[in-house]
């Protein structure tokens, strides 16, 4: 039965969150940014509101809840809401698809009392890469198998103590957990990227790394690959939902406030309209994400809703970017407002595959 | 709680909307080729559907087994193109009835309530801007009658209906400044000129006329207290409706353009990223994300309507923002997939031209795009006039 209604404890997730995101996340962006490094206190003070690690109990396991909890937490920084996802993508790989024994040893770390930066790697270092053309291969070795190639744009990876690779394997694709301090694992310096540059996006080279048996995901029947990927895209559709919305309110109370030949922008239609073609995209953008989510939740196959979903915000998120600086100008092109920032993260976060997870 | 599952009576009546829509495709070619230039628009059921259960009017019974009423309706319309007409139109397309329904007192609905009304707004100099409307009404007390000059066009079926609510503007009292007013007009007064159907387009099948008053003289009683604004909170509930419809046609070309890619051994992956499929896919998956983005919209909207009852104004900004997402995804869905599809669309033997040039009017009825876009501008800006 089609319903839009939020439960109450939904509702009050979200109003924790938005609270926490308006009065502790929004307000150190820009200097995330400028520095290149997410803030540690930050990150803790989240991890101790316990969002990845109540996604990992049997009970507390919602894909719904955490798209609504990371479009909060974008609408006041992407970055750390990639952060936040990329940890959560990792965490709920192995709770979903894990085995006991992988699981186990997750709850071990979930019990740190800071943040654990760990990251799914996926994307690979070469222009017009693919998600269905991945060259990182796994073959059996031994008791184990060995791992070679290259990963790019790993979130935080010089903080990760693992890593979860999704490479080829066999016929098809398998994903491994690789600790940061195996043999042959290479982490290169952050390539410093355009946006989401809290991120440290970096480069992670898998020499002839040798893994053991019991680190491919899922075990000896390996894990369903494509629905990691399918959470990855809605969670990086709730992400630039929420970053939609920041630019939507930001942009208000500007264009009523600045007087241009003698009326305020938001009285001239060619500005009206913009502003209302970004309500218009960013509540089309949450009602498909909650779609996608919704059917990750209950069980279905959400790999065609998932890639229009990501397909869809992707799109106008990078528009809506472009259009709020657009509307205040120089003032749009320079530090001192947010706008130049996240028409960067909004690029960087469409163009990245595997880097979230819900 | 959220859920996006369809209820089993959800289910049965879009199959039901969905097999009827199949049968009637075998006419639509010839109606959209005839239909606008005879009034041969059909009377009764087509026997082609006679031993079926008529979808709408099954919903009215069985609407609490649905996800609701307002909500299965519209689920309705976004799953048939509507071709063809198979079942007589009257109810629920009789928009000036409602009117009246919802407006008139217990006499005016006693005289006029078994008429199936029209309803005229538009005129040629005043669509979307009611104050540029020149229709008159002049009270003429020695007879207690009020005299009507004007002309109203766009009227949908005006030539099947038995009248029309038309809004005018009413002379001020002591030369004070006119007012909106709502008459009932009844076909047969003299001075009620109807005006020959229009060529059109698209949906050809959708009969549209209008009239000219000409010192038509109507009594007292057929003015009813709806001013302008009741009525148009009519439109909360019709707009996200042109959504779904337009939205019903994009379905059907979506799947034509499905089927042509596969025959033509053009496989649709999800599972790829953006570079990792051709430059037609890509196209056609944009074509198909604003279609699913366009559907949630409509669902916002009516399960607003379904929790707020239809006249509420507390969903029209959802209303303006279902109908501007889904109209102009319609023109962005038909246009992309006969430039997908290519040159062998434009065949009148297929249907993919028609319901390109169905869905046109989509973005124009109920509200043209730039108004939903100034309504939900004056929402977002807590504007009123300032914005126009």
């Amino acid at each position: 039965m089609i319903d839009f209604e939020l439960t109450e404890d939904q509702k009050a997730v979200c109003e924790m969150v938005r609270d926490f995101t308006a009065n502790e996340v929004a307000p150190l962006a820009r200097s995330q940014d400028t520095a290149g490094e997410l803030d540690s206190a930050l990150m803790d003070a989240i991890w101790q509101l316990e969002i990845v690690q109540s996604q990992c109990e049997p009970d507390g396991r919602s894909a719904f809840l955490a798209g609504l909890v990371l479009e909060e937490l974008a609408a006041g920084d992407a970055s750390v809401a990639t952060a936040v996802a990329s940890t959560m993508a990792y965490c709920l790989a192995i709770t979903d698809h894990g085995t006991s024994d992988q699981r186990q040893a997750l709850q071990e770390s979930l019990k740190a009392p800071g943040f654990q930066a760990l990251s799914l790697a996926v994307m690979e270092p070469s222009f017009g890469f693919s998600i269905g053309g991945l060259k990182t291969e796994a073959v059996a070795s031994g008791a184990g198998f060995r791992l070679q190639g290259a990963k790019s744009m790993v979130p935080l990876a010089s903080r990760c103590r693992s890593f979860l690779v999704v490479a080829r394997y066999q016929e098809g694709e398998a994903a491994f957990i690789v600790p940061a301090d195996a043999a042959g694992v290479l982490v290169r310096e952050p390539c410093q990227t355009v946006g989401l540059r809290p991120l440290e996006l970096s480069e992670v080279v898998f020499d002839n790394v040798g893994i053991p048996q019991g680190a491919m995901l899922g075990g000896s029947n390996g894990s369903n690959i494509q629905s990691i990927i399918d959470a990855s895209r809605t969670a990086q559709a709730c992400i630039m939902t929420g970053l939609s919305a920041a630019v939507l309110n930001h942009v208000v109370p500007y264009v009523k406030e600045r007087i241009v030949h003698g009326t305020p922008l938001a009285q001239k239609q060619s500005v009206a309209f913009r502003v209302a073609d970004i309500r218009i995209d960013t509540e089309a953008m949450r009602w498909m994400n909650w779609r996608s989510a919704w059917e990750i939740e209950t069980g279905q196959n959400p790999t065609r809703l998932s890639a229009l979903s990501y397909s869809f915000a992707g799109e106008k998120t990078m528009k809506i970017a472009d259009e709020g600086l657009q509307m205040f100008g120089g003032h749009g092109f320079v530090q001192e407002h947010p706008l130049e920032m996240w028409y960067r993260n909004a690029r960087a976060i469409s163009v990245l595959e595997g880097v979230a997870g819900i | 709680m959220v859920d996006f599952s369809l209820t089993e009576t959800d289910k049965k009546l879009i199959d039901l909307v969905r097999e009827e829509n199949e049968i009637g495709r075998a006419f639509a070619r010839e109606l959209d080729r005839t239909m606008e230039i005879e009034p041969s628009r059909l009377r009764g059921v087509h026997p082609a559907v006679a031993d079926r259960e008529d979808p709408f009017e099954l919903l009215e019974g069985v609407h609490e087994e649905t996800s609701g009423l307002v909500i299965a309706e519209a689920l309705m319309f976004m799953a048939s193109a509507q071709d063809v007409e198979l079942r007589d139109v009257g109810g629920h397309e009789a928009f000036g009835s409602m009117v009246l329904r919802n407006f008139g007192t217990d006499v005016q609905k006693e005289k006029y309530g078994h008429l199936n009304l029209a309803i005229g707004i538009t005129e040629p100099d005043a669509g979307s801007d009611p104050g540029a409307m020149r229709s008159y009404a002049r009270y003429d007390q020695e007879t207690d009658e009020y005299v009507l000059n004007g002309e109203k066009i766009f009227i949908s079926f005006f030539n099947k209906f038995d009248g029309a609510v038309a809004l005018v503007k009413v002379a001020g009292k002591d030369g004070s400044r006119p007012e909106f007013g709502t008459f009932v007009l009844v076909k047969g007064a003299p001075g009620l000129i109807e005006s020959p159907q229009m060529r059109k387009l698209g949906v050809r099948k959708h009969e549209l006329s209008g009239f000219v008053m000409q010192d038509l003289r109507v009594p007292a009683v057929a003015r009813l207290d709806a001013d302008f604004g009741k009525t148009l909170s009519n439109f909360n509930h019709n707009r996200p409706i042109v959504s779904a419809v337009a939205l019903a046609s994009c379905r059907s070309l979506l799947d034509f353009t499905r089927d042509k890619l596969k025959a033509a051994g053009v496989e649709l992956d999800y599972t790829q990223g953006t570079s990792g499929r051709s430059a037609l896919v890509d196209r056609f998956i944009r074509l198909e994300s604003l279609w699913e983005a366009s559907w949630g919209t409509v669902m916002r909207a009516k399960w607003l309507e379904h929790k707020q009852g239809m006249y509420s104004n507390g969903y029209r900004t959802e209303a303006s923002i279902a109908k501007a997402m889904g109209a102009k995804a319609a023109r962005d869905i038909t246009q992309g997939c006969l430039e997908i599809l290519g040159p062998e669309s434009l065949s009148e033997e297929y249907l993919a031209e028609k319901w390109f040039r169905d869905v046109r009017i989509a973005d124009i009825y109920e509200g043209a795009g730039e108004i939903q876009r100034v309504l939900i501008a004056r929402d977002i800006f807590g504007y009123k006039k300032e914005l126009s």
